[in-house]
């Protein structure tokens, strides 16, 4: 079975930061593969691809940020950034970098493990094909263009859907203000959050069990959406 | 009474005129029989005005009837007598006293007016000198030792000070006890300045240095024998000495205290760079502690025993809470250092309480929440991370200050022009002088300060943050044990400034 382990690359220079993520992320069933600097971080994804690697942005030798960029240019391997708080532009530029996701230390294996699955699974899905995309009772079908609640047909507007739609694309994983601004809105609007604010509200009336504490559409403050799909929100539940 | 002096001066200079009319009756003798010249009494007032302009009023008169004479004897009938007939003659003589009389004057007051021009040029340049000093001062010795030098030259006499500059005590300088009575005086504030006699035969002008403060000090000065009507010009001179001196010693002063100021402002910055990296240092281990344990708590080996896996609750809960506290530190520096710049958006208000909520999770897991948001608020325009901050703790002293168990309501309602986002407890409440010392940094009511940990700075961080996006945050309560609720009031835009979004195709 140890072929089908996933590897997963951890980029930290604390040792016991790796240490305890080796030992959680070994539990969950990953390979793991340590690297403490930039340059180690690079060698081995070169020589050994990982399915998924984990980030520290305070590295020795380089910039996590810089790792991060050269690592996008010839691999779209799932990739989780390990943050600090209170810096929410800096979170925003890596997601925008190509980073899938973040968590904000000090964190739980947990939180880490679900924003882990939900990188890999998208790339799984991807590949795949799979067009339906399920969050808790709500289910999208990406290829049919079809919304459904507990099987019962939801009716969005274009810009609902197509909001929506890219939310499930990156399902689990957060998607910017920025992302989801230029992709329904074109570049213009960059800055109009104020768009997405009323938009996600009109959306939540219509998947929401009760708007005002949403369940499956999540805001993350300061950054953007995010999606919940069963896995991470089941992981979130067990750890918790 | 003219003294003695005087008149050799003036009998020195009457000899010298008489010469000075012999020299030009020898020149005018040689014209009158070369040149047959038959009009120049004019001549004799050339010795008159040098008489006049060099040795004074006495001489030039002198100078004036002897001329006058000796032109009556070279060029007036009857010619070679002094005998004065012609009313000429007469003319000649008044013509010849008014210009001696003129320049010995003019001359006179133009040296009078040189001499007080040497003596104030020479005042200047000791002021000058003076003030230069006062200028490169660095410490108060340096003006006081420049102080008693330049009134001493100033006054050509004794001058010492009393205090602030370390000098002698007025019982050691050997002064008589009138001075000394003096000196007590105006060292007491019973005068800011008065004149003694000394008892030997000298005054004494007795001053405070600065006339607004006795702290830097008393000055002495001997003036020796002055007349009185002399007094009072050295006084001003002596007023206008020290003010100079005051002032530069009272910016010394407040040089001193700037640079006491700068020194406090840098062990400031250097208490929060030191607070930075501790908390900085603090938080890498604490990342490590609390992933560790989440790890711990999920492995099968602990998973199954209830008490250890509760241990490993115990580590991460502890260490979420330290790693709070460390937040707070870092807040409280940033608040102090002026560093919130909020980055303000539209945001729904009920993100901010959902969040907050979520991050609290666990904390308030062992009470009875309940939540009561309008579904329809307006959206604010705010730094959500902020004000997300300061809600999350209200809503931990709601929970620290309430029994498990006890409900708490989360409300997002409107409320005139504003959100209000509140958290009632059914806890401790307030006592009024509570209530008002409330929010203040380092603030912690006496009633739990033994029995519930804190560092009083969450609620004064949480006030910044929600006072940096306009709003405030206010409390109320019953009073003691009877619950509190916390509010963030934040102010929105009216309807019609609310954003919109254009039609959806």
């Amino acid at each position: 079975m140890s072929d089908a382990n996933p590897v997963v690359l951890v980029v930290d220079d604390e040792v016991q930061i790796r240490r305890f993520l080796r030992a959680g992320l070994e539990l969950d069933g990953f390979t793991v593969q340590d690297a403490e600097t930039g340059n180690d971080a690079l060698h081995w994804a070169t020589l050994k691809p990982p399915d998924l690697v984990i980030l520290d942005l305070g590295l020795p030798d380089m910039d996590g940020g810089e790792v991060l960029e050269r690592l996008r240019a010839w691999s779209s391997v799932p990739l989780i950034v390990l943050s600090v708080r209170s810096n929410e532009a800096e979170k925003v530029r890596l997601l925008e970098n190509g980073a899938d996701d973040y968590v904000v230390k000090p964190f739980g294996m947990a939180e880490l493990l679900a924003r882990a699955h939900a990188a890999l699974r998208r790339r799984v899905q991807a590949s795949s094909g799979e067009p339906v995309v399920k969050a808790g009772p709500l289910s999208i079908d990406l290829a049919a263009r079809l919304v459904t609640i507990n099987g019962e047909r939801v009716t969005l507007t274009p810009k609902e859907y197509k909001l929506l739609q890219i939310l499930a694309q990156h399902a689990g994983n957060v998607v910017t203000h920025q992302f989801l601004l230029k992709e329904v809105w074109g570049s213009p609007h960059l800055h109009d959050t104020h768009y997405l604010r009323i938009f996600v509200r009109k959306l939540r009336q219509k998947i929401e069990a009760d708007p005002t504490q949403p369940r499956i559409l999540l805001t993350e403050l300061g950054v953007g959406y995010r999606l919940v799909v069963p896995e991470s929100a089941n992981q979130a539940a067990v750890a918790n | 009474m003219i003294g003695w002096d005087r008149v050799r001066r003036e009998l020195r200079g009457s000899a010298i005129a008489l010469v000075m009319v012999a020299a030009t009756t020898v020149v005018t003798y040689v014209l009158t029989q070369s040149l047959e010249v038959r009009r120049g009494s004019v001549i004799y007032l050339l010795p008159v005005l040098l008489a006049g302009w060099h040795l004074g009023l006495i001489p030039a008169l002198i100078a004036a009837v002897a001329g006058v004479l000796w032109s009556g004897y070279f060029f007036f009938s009857p010619y070679y007598s002094f005998y004065l007939a012609r009313p000429n003659e007469i003319i000649n003589l008044l013509l010849f006293m008014v210009v001696a009389v003129v320049t010995s004057h003019l001359a006179n007051s133009m040296k009078q007016q040189t001499e007080i021009a040497r003596k104030r040029e020479k005042e200047t340049s000791d002021l000058y000198a003076f003030s230069r000093r006062l200028a490169a001062a660095s410490s108060a010795r340096q003006i006081y030792l420049a102080i008693e030098e330049h009134l001493a030259n100033l006054v050509q006499r004794n001058v010492i000070l009393f205090g602030a500059g370390g000098g002698p005590k007025p019982e050691q300088a050997g002064l008589s006890e009138r001075l000394r009575s003096a000196i007590a005086d105006v060292q007491q504030g019973r005068t800011l300045s008065t004149t003694v006699d000394d008892g030997a035969g000298d005054v004494w002008l007795v001053r405070r240095v600065s006339e607004k403060t006795a702290d830097f000090g008393v000055i002495a000065i001997d003036l020796g024998s002055v007349p009185p009507q002399a007094l009072a010009e050295i006084r001003q001179r002596v007023d206008g000495v020290l003010a100079d001196a005051a002032a530069t010693l009272e910016h010394l002063d407040v040089a001193h205290a700037l640079n006491e100021a700068k020194m406090r402002s840098e062990a400031e910055l250097l208490r929060e760079a030191l607070i930075g990296s501790v908390s900085h240092e603090l938080r890498t281990p604490l990342a490590s502690i609390l992933g560790a344990a989440t790890v711990l708590s999920k492995s099968p080996a602990l998973a199954n025993d209830e008490r250890l896996s509760s241990l490993a609750g115990v580590v991460r809960d502890e260490s979420e809470r330290l790693n709070n506290d460390i937040q707070n530190l870092l807040d409280a520096t940033r608040i102090s250092s002026a560093q919130i710049r909020p980055r303000q958006e539209w945001i729904e208000p009920q993100d901010i309480v959902n969040s907050a909520l979520e991050r609290r999770r666990r904390r308030i897991a062992g009470h009875n929440i309940t939540l009561n948001m309008d579904s329809n608020l307006p959206l604010i325009y705010v730094d959500a991370i902020l004000v997300e901050q300061a809600f999350v703790q209200i809503v931990d002293n709601a929970a620290k200050y309430s029994p498990p168990g006890s409900s708490i309501e989360v409300a997002a309602k409107r409320n005139g022009h504003a959100v209000v986002l509140s958290v009632t407890d059914q806890g401790v409440g307030l006592t009024a002088d509570e209530h008002a010392q409330l929010g203040k940094r380092f603030f912690r009511g006496a009633r739990h300060a033994a029995t519930t940990s804190g560092s009083g700075l969450g609620l004064w961080i949480a006030k910044a943050f929600v006072g940096a996006n306009g709003g405030t945050i206010e409390a109320e309560s019953a009073g003691a044990d009877r619950g509190t609720t916390m509010a963030i009031h934040l102010p929105y835009a009216l309807p019609s400034s609310q954003p919109e979004v254009g039609p959806d195709e």
